[in-house]
């Protein structure tokens, strides 16, 4: 590497120099001498050959050499492509340095060499690796030139580029179906003359004030239509307004208006239009490329066939977009649209929930930490939203949001790796003497989830392997023995189980971090006790319990036994009230209810002082 | 006093869904166009505002407006000094200089002769003679009167119909008029003599234009300004008549319309009736066009000539829109009767 670019300093040096005599002797024969000197790929000579070219069109520049040194410059370019010495896109590289530095009137001078040399950029070589560059330059030029003063120039790059391109060329066409939204038709929109006259009109109708009227034109103006009309000119310039609503009904209201003065004014007879024909036959066809939108005029135009037809036929145009298959395009439109909006919004995230989440979680720690169900009710009555089935509703409202409630740590139902392995590896332990079949890796059951788990939070089972695939017994014994070895110690292994078996247990409990003391929770044999005693009367302490009417009609209609019914309402209360659902509040609720005896046979340890 | 508010907005409101704007006339300066309806209010609107480029609601609504008679206005005139109105009852004038200030204030009325106690007949037409100063008005006991604003007095009294007037217009100068009636003639009077009429046409006994299911009154009447032509309609077709020969020329071809206000205006010959529509005809009875228009029933077509400022064309009728047309051949906007 390091070498090369010495060679290629210096080589550039010497290319440099032999460029500058040749342009100054008209010969090639020391370049070609030269070129073949230099050690290095054809690549790399191109590369220098390239470069070297670009530093003496520089320094010719900043001799400000003229027009002619600079053409003879680029023909040097051109003559080398034609013997291999640079890349075909460098006479284009050239011309675009020059034309980005020199002023107007050398760039003249240049294009004029340009527009004589069409063939040698048609030729294939030069075509395909130089037709950007071109486009380029001559749309540098055209943003450069003065569309009004500078007209032969533009007209001149206009014409050589549509002479450089072929005739099929799409670089040129409007793909995307895009309007020239700087046609604007300009009308007069406002008459500060005319406001002022009106107020002064107002405060009397004096002879005199009024004859300020007559500075103005000889016949009367229809301000209305005459507006209305030239508005309409707007939508035909971008039709996609259409597709607004407001604008759509604005439109068809002016249309309306206009088609109906078309209908009624009658326009010049027959006759006289005729001669205007024989006239126009004469003439050629007349052609102009603005409406003139004095209001003076516009009583004139009105009974003007030709005007007209050109009015309608621009009509029909906006018809025809509006129903032709082109319709999408507007929609690709609209999408860039929203897209641009994004862009200039500073690409806002998509993801808001998330942030609102977070900050829920931050202002309301608490109730967070009790229950999902009470989360709704300190959120506050109205965002209990009514879903119409009461067993809906319920749903529902178990948790405001729905993504928090599915990231609930109760709905985490994979198991841990430790946990799913401890026993496997347990049983792996030939201490355990355990028969292989036994072995749960056998079992295609286990098998399975293991290998889900493992995929989805072992870095082992990614690991790269060589070995054709085993069975899967095998490879989770092998799989198994690598945990062995990561495994923490025994005797904390057993702990985890111990914690497993109390999230098996969420029903009762709950995940939070200060659990209730343990007399104070009610087990699933309590609950069940108490609900077959309770009979009918479980209404009576649902309501006790603040269970609506609809949870309780829920209940009923789900199922049919009473016994059952009383059961699922004491699970439902247990579910929603989390941890405040405590033997003692139960307690006090059956007791509210008058079903003391109900306490006594399922609580006979409680005492009175409890509740 | 609320109740009382209340009652009149509503009574408004009533009044507005059974309007008919029966006569118009432009002031004498061109720059207002003055109507009046059927509930004998007067309503001045500004031609200059309303035709201003910025287009406001209230440019659309009358500057002022006025009680002109107790009951119906069925014609409006303007001479050069006053505005005369004519309907059911006195003829009244105000001074346009007075109207110019805002501050109408009769000038000057005339009592039409009554027949019987409970007998006042309306006016229905009026027409004006500038030479020597004389109004005509033709009214309702189809009697038609003449007279001297000068002294204020009925100078004759032209008789002859046998049903009401309808309408009226003046030839030669105001040597001769012509008035159309319900009985289904025009009579050609002579002003200068209090004799019979001239000339007595009855075109519904011409078979070209008789309509018998439309009846045989006579609407509308104009003249020409050669004097040669007039154009008169109603029950009958709308036809030309030389009045030289005194015969139907051209019939213009109306099916089912009733024509109530005819006028010349160039060379073509404009004509409203019962549809919402204005006509223009060539002299020869070719339709030019048919205007839509707002009124079901065209009552009044007026052309303003006094102002090149504000030469629009405004109709009348059924409805409290009154429609004005900058270029003759569509309907601009309408100036609302409120």
């Amino acid at each position: 590497m390091a070498a090369s670019t010495i060679d290629f300093d210096a080589a550039r040096e010497r290319i440099s120099q032999c460029i500058k005599v040749s342009l100054s002797s008209n010969s090639f024969d020391l370049i070609d001498a030269q070129y073949g000197n230099i050690a290095g790929s054809e690549g790399e000579k191109k590369m220098v050959f390239d470069q070297s070219l670009r530093d003496v069109l520089k320094d010719l520049i900043l001799q400000e050499k003229g027009p002619k040194a600079y053409i003879v410059m680029i023909e040097l370019a051109i003559s080398s492509v034609y013997k291999g010495f640079c890349t075909p896109s460098t006479p284009f590289i050239l011309l675009a340095d020059i034309s980005e530095v020199v002023t107007l009137e050398v760039c003249d001078d240049i294009f004029k060499f340009v527009e004589t040399r069409v063939e040698t950029w048609q030729e294939p070589i030069f075509y395909n690796a130089g037709k950007n560059y071109l486009l380029r330059v001559c749309n540098d030029l055209l943003r450069r030139l003065s569309q009004p003063q500078c007209t032969v120039f533009c007209g001149r790059i206009q014409l050589f580029l549509a002479r450089l391109f072929p005739l099929i060329e799409r670089s040129g066409l409007n793909l995307m179906s895009q309007f020239n939204l700087d046609n604007v038709t300009v009308y007069n929109t406002k008459d500060v003359e005319g406001s002022l006259k009106h107020d002064e009109k107002d405060e009397s109708m004096d002879y005199e004030e009024g004859e300020m009227g007559d500075s103005m034109s000889g016949t009367p103006i229809d301000y209305n239509l005459y507006r209305k009309f030239w508005s309409l000119q707007d939508y035909f310039r971008y039709p996609v307004q259409c597709y607004n609503k407001e604008a759509w009904r604005r439109f068809g209201q002016h249309s309306n208006e206009v088609l109906s003065a078309f209908h009624s004014l009658k326009l010049d007879e027959v006759h006289a239009s005729k001669k205007k024909l024989e006239q126009m036959k004469k003439d050629g066809h007349r052609y102009f490329a603005k409406y003139l939108t004095s209001e003076k005029l516009f009583d004139l135009q009105l009974s003007d066939s030709n005007f007209r037809r050109y009015v309608l036929l621009q009509f029909l145009i906006l018809f025809q977009y509006l129903n032709a298959p082109v319709k999408f395009k507007s929609h690709i439109l609209s999408r860039e649209e929203n897209w641009n909006t994004w862009k200039n919004e500073g690409c806002p995230p998509f993801v808001k929930e998330k942030e609102d989440d977070s900050e829920k979680q931050v202002k309301l720690p608490r109730s967070r930490k009790r229950s999902i169900g009470e989360d709704m009710k300190t959120a506050g009555p109205n965002k209990k939203i009514d879903l119409g089935s009461p067993e809906l509703t319920r749903l529902w409202n178990i948790n405001p949001n729905n993504f928090q409630a599915c990231q609930d740590e109760r709905r985490q139902f994979v198991p841990g790796v430790d946990e799913l392995f401890s026993e496997a590896i347990d049983q792996a332990d030939p201490a355990a003497q355990i028969e292989d079949e036994y072995k749960l890796i056998n079992n295609s059951n286990y098998a399975w989830r293991a290998l889900r788990l493992l995929a989805k939070k072992s870095p082992h089972f990614f690991q790269p392997s060589t070995q054709p695939c085993k069975s899967i017994p095998l490879y989770l014994e092998n799989m198994i023995t690598k945990l062995a070895k990561e495994m923490p110690a025994p005797a904390e292994e057993i702990k985890t189980e111990d914690e497993n078996a109390e999230t098996d247990e969420f029903l009762k409990t709950s995940d939070d971090v200060e659990t209730p003391d343990q007399s104070s929770i009610l087990t699933l044999d309590q609950l069940e006790s108490v609900a077959n005693k309770l009979g009918d009367n479980w209404k009576t302490l649902a309501n006790e319990l603040n269970m609506s009417d609809d949870e309780i009609s829920a209940l009923q209609t789900e199922h049919p036994e009473v016994k059952v019914q009383a059961k699922e309402m004491l699970l439902t209360w247990q579910m929603k009230e989390g941890n405040s659902a405590v033997k003692h509040v139960l307690l006090s609720a059956l007791q509210e209810s008058g079903l003391k005896d109900i306490v006594e046979s399922v609580f006979p340890d409680n005492e009175p002082g409890d509740t | 006093m609320a109740d009382k508010f209340e009652e009149d907005a509503i009574m408004k409101q009533r009044q507005q869904l059974h309007m008919t704007v029966f006569s118009q006339c432009f002031s004498p300066c061109g720059k207002f166009l003055v109507t009046g309806n059927n509930f004998g209010r007067i309503a001045v609107f500004s031609l200059v505002s309303a035709l201003s480029p910025d287009i406001i609601e209230d440019c659309r609504k009358p500057i002022l407006s006025f009680q002109g008679s107790s009951s119906a206005i069925y014609s409006l005139i303007a001479t050069d000094k006053f505005l005369i109105c004519g309907g059911e009852g006195d003829i009244n004038a105000w001074n346009w200089s007075d109207i110019y200030k805002k501050t109408p204030k009769v000038a000057w009325s005339l009592s039409v002769p009554v027949d019987g106690y409970f007998n006042h007949p309306e006016t229905n037409c009026l027409s004006y003679q500038e030479k020597d100063n004389l109004l005509y008005s033709g009214c309702g006991d189809s009697n038609v009167y003449v007279w001297d604003l000068e002294s204020g007095t009925r100078k004759n009294t032209l008789k002859g119909h046998k049903d009401y007037i309808h309408c009226l217009t003046s030839r030669y100068n105001g040597q001769e008029l012509m008035s159309g009636s319900e009985d289904g003639s025009v009579r050609v009077w002579d002003t200068r003599t209090s004799s019979e009429a001239v000339h007595v046409i009855e075109p519904f006994k011409h078979q070209e234009c008789s309509r018998p299911n439309q009846g045989k009154w006579i609407g509308c009447i104009a003249v020409d300004s050669s004097d040669d032509w007039m154009v008169c309609g109603g029950g009958p077709t709308l036809t030309s008549w030389h009045m030289r020969s005194l015969t139907p020329t051209v019939v213009f071809p109306t099916p089912n319309i009733c024509q109530k206000h005819v006028m010349f205006h160039e060379d073509t010959i404009i004509s409203g009736g019962t549809c919402s529509n204005v006509y223009h005809w060539t002299i020869n009875g070719d339709m030019k066009s048919c205007v839509p228009c707002t009124p079901t029933s065209v009552y009044s077509i007026a052309i303003n000539t006094h102002s090149e400022n504000n030469r629009v064309l405004s109709t009348c009728g059924s409805g409290y829109k009154v429609d004005i047309f900058t270029n003759f051949g569509y309907r601009a906007f309408s100036l609302l009767f409120s």
